[in-house]
């Protein structure tokens, strides 16, 4: 077993590496930034001066401090829509793009049924997922330090975990798209279009009448604010994330095991 | 029991009919050609097979399991090796990583035997390899596992002809060692040179299964007749005498119109009443040959091309 974790899983360390880096430098940058822009500004103005939808996209609660601000500009920003769309992006081309480049005979000619491939090569995107959420706070905790703000760290921690099944569920997203469709491009497409679809539903609609229909949004479940400002964790929330998970992984498998390839 | 048992299996994409109603079998041991222009149904036989897609009508049993039943047929790929018709790996891995995923799967028995036979460049990325060595590849992953049986979808294509005989003479022990093959082709000397028996497949129907020798016999002999002296017509006047071509030169003295003395001909009949019937003449040369398998494949399919 898990044969298919382990090659993919070493497959993904180059890019997971450069991953982390690049999130890292954005981390770095945000809490360099800080002192600059509360120093030449009244943040709570620069709050204000944003236009109310924008506001509510970035779900943006103050700026006035160095939690809110990394609340808006490296977690709601970074994580939320980056990272979220690039696991989208990155897991539509798991089964589509093997189907696409007719590798999928090769593979499925091994004794290795659909849901099991689908599983295992799902549980590989641990490894970018768990590289960027181990190493950005450590740069975050340092970067903090080095301007003389201090962050609590158990708020830090809590954060990084609690994104962990938020970042899996938009990665159900794009493995959903990738059995669905043969070519890894479309599937791509496609699930950048639906978790970005959905992100701005759940934000736009949040407060009106429609606001009911952001509950399938995973971005519903996890507030880098509640857990930066108030140090309040939403383990619930966490815990429809992980549920959204195994619901889309199913729901792919099924669709995998029943399809023609 | 058949290493491989169609029943009635079929796949109907609606436009068009890519199997209809297959029903034949592979006994243990053999080496079954399955032969057919492209686009006939070879490869969607196959993928049906190995449960790549789903019959429309009718199963099939692979080695006892019926291709329905999802978690016995792959249980049963431990057993079974498969070279596909557009073999294809992970472009960004060596050949090395390759194999070893594949050995941590199904194992690895006979991996170094036949890195020794077929040899692809283990430390390249397969991105940089020819069509001929990512079907090496695929030549060592189909038998690194010692399956009882294997399926090819045209497994020469890309081979140099020192490899392809390599691989034929291989094949050739791996049968006597017990394994079953079943190899898809349109390459009709290839079939001829390796297989006991052969089904015919043309535009997703199943046209024939014959012993190979059967379909020697049926498609007859070409006969070549040079006579230092005149034959007359009457000689070729017979029943099983086919795409009769005759000449006679000037200086040997024949009415064109009722004596020969140069001819071919395809004889479908017993070749020894036809040798009784020759006259008593000085023959310059008489050959009697087999007919080529591409004739054999002309004659199923009427003519079209692909053969």
């Amino acid at each position: 077993m898990l044969e298919f974790a382990r090659y993919d899983a070493a497959k993904r360390i180059r890019g997971s590496v450069y991953l982390s880096v690049g999130i890292s430098l954005l981390a770095a940058f945000a809490v360099w930034a800080y002192p600059s822009y509360s120093q030449a500004m009244d943040m709570t103005q620069l709050r204000e001066a944003f236009p109310e939808p924008l506001i509510r996209a970035f779900n943006i609660e103050t700026m006035a401090s160095l939690e809110g601000f990394l609340s808006v500009e490296l977690y709601m920003f970074g994580w939320i829509i980056l990272l979220g769309l690039y696991l989208a992006y990155s897991a539509a081309s798991i089964i589509a793009d093997d189907i696409d480049r007719g590798r999928m005979d090769t593979l499925l000619s091994m004794p290795v049924s659909r849901p099991r491939l689908a599983f295992e090569r799902f549980t590989a995107l641990g490894v970018p997922i768990l590289a960027v959420n181990v190493v950005t706070p450590v740069v975050v905790l340092v970067s903090a330090g080095l301007i003389g703000e201090s962050l609590s760290i158990a708020d830090l921690v809590a954060l990084h975990l609690l994104s962990i099944p938020y970042l899996f569920a938009c990665a159900g997203i794009g493995l959903l798209a990738s059995v669905i469709f043969d070519r890894a491009s479309i599937a791509q497409r496609v699930a950048l279009g639906v978790t970005f679809g959905i992100y701005l539903v759940e934000s736009l609609l949040s407060g009106t009448d429609y606001e009911l229909l952001g509950v399938l949004a995973p971005m519903r479940y996890f507030d880098p604010n509640e857990v930066l400002l108030d140090g309040t964790y939403d383990l619930l929330g966490a815990a429809v994330l992980i549920g959204m998970t195994a619901v889309l992984l199913a729901v792919s498998q099924l669709y995998f095991v029943r399809r023609d390839i | 029991m058949g290493a491989i048992e169609l029943d009635g299996l079929t796949k109907d994409y609606g436009d068009v009919l890519a199997a209809d109603d297959l029903t034949f079998t592979v006994d243990s041991g053999e080496i079954f050609g399955y032969l057919g222009p492209n686009g006939a149904g070879k490869t969607t036989t196959i993928r049906m097979l190995l449960g790549f897609i789903k019959p429309t009508a009718g199963t099939a049993r692979v080695l006892g399991n019926d291709i329905r039943d999802r978690r016995a047929l792959t249980e049963a790929k431990h057993r079974i090796g498969h070279l596909s018709d557009d073999q294809a790996f992970d472009e960004q891995a060596t050949g090395a990583e390759i194999l070893d995923l594949h050995a941590a799967v199904k194992g690895d028995e006979r991996r170094a035997e036949l890195l020794d036979l077929f040899s692809p460049p283990l430390d390249r990325r397969v991105r940089e390899y020819s069509s001929g060595n990512v079907q090496k590849l695929g030549l060592v992953t189909t038998f690194m596992h010692d399956p009882e049986l294997v399926i090819l979808d045209e497994p020469t294509g890309g081979l140099d002809p020192l490899v392809k005989h390599r691989f034929a003479e291989f094949l050739r022990a791996e049968c006597k060692r017990g394994v079953t093959v079943f190899f898809s082709s349109h390459i009709l000397s290839e079939v001829r040179r390796l297989c006991d028996r052969v089904g015919i497949i043309r535009n997703g129907r199943l046209v024939t299964v014959d012993p190979i020798e059967t379909l020697l016999t049926r498609s007859g002999k070409v006969v070549r007749i040079n006579s230092a002296e005149p034959i007359p017509m009457d000689f070729v006047d017979l029943a099983g005498v086919h795409d009769l071509e005759t000449s006679a030169p000037d200086e040997r003295g024949a009415e064109t119109a009722t004596e020969f003395t140069e001819c071919t001909f395809t004889f479908t009949g017993d070749i020894n009443a036809l040798l009784a019937r020759l006259p008593n003449h000085e023959m310059v040369d008489v050959s009697i040959e087999e007919a080529p398998l591409e004739d054999v494949f002309l004659r199923f399919y009427g003519g079209e091309d692909d053969a």
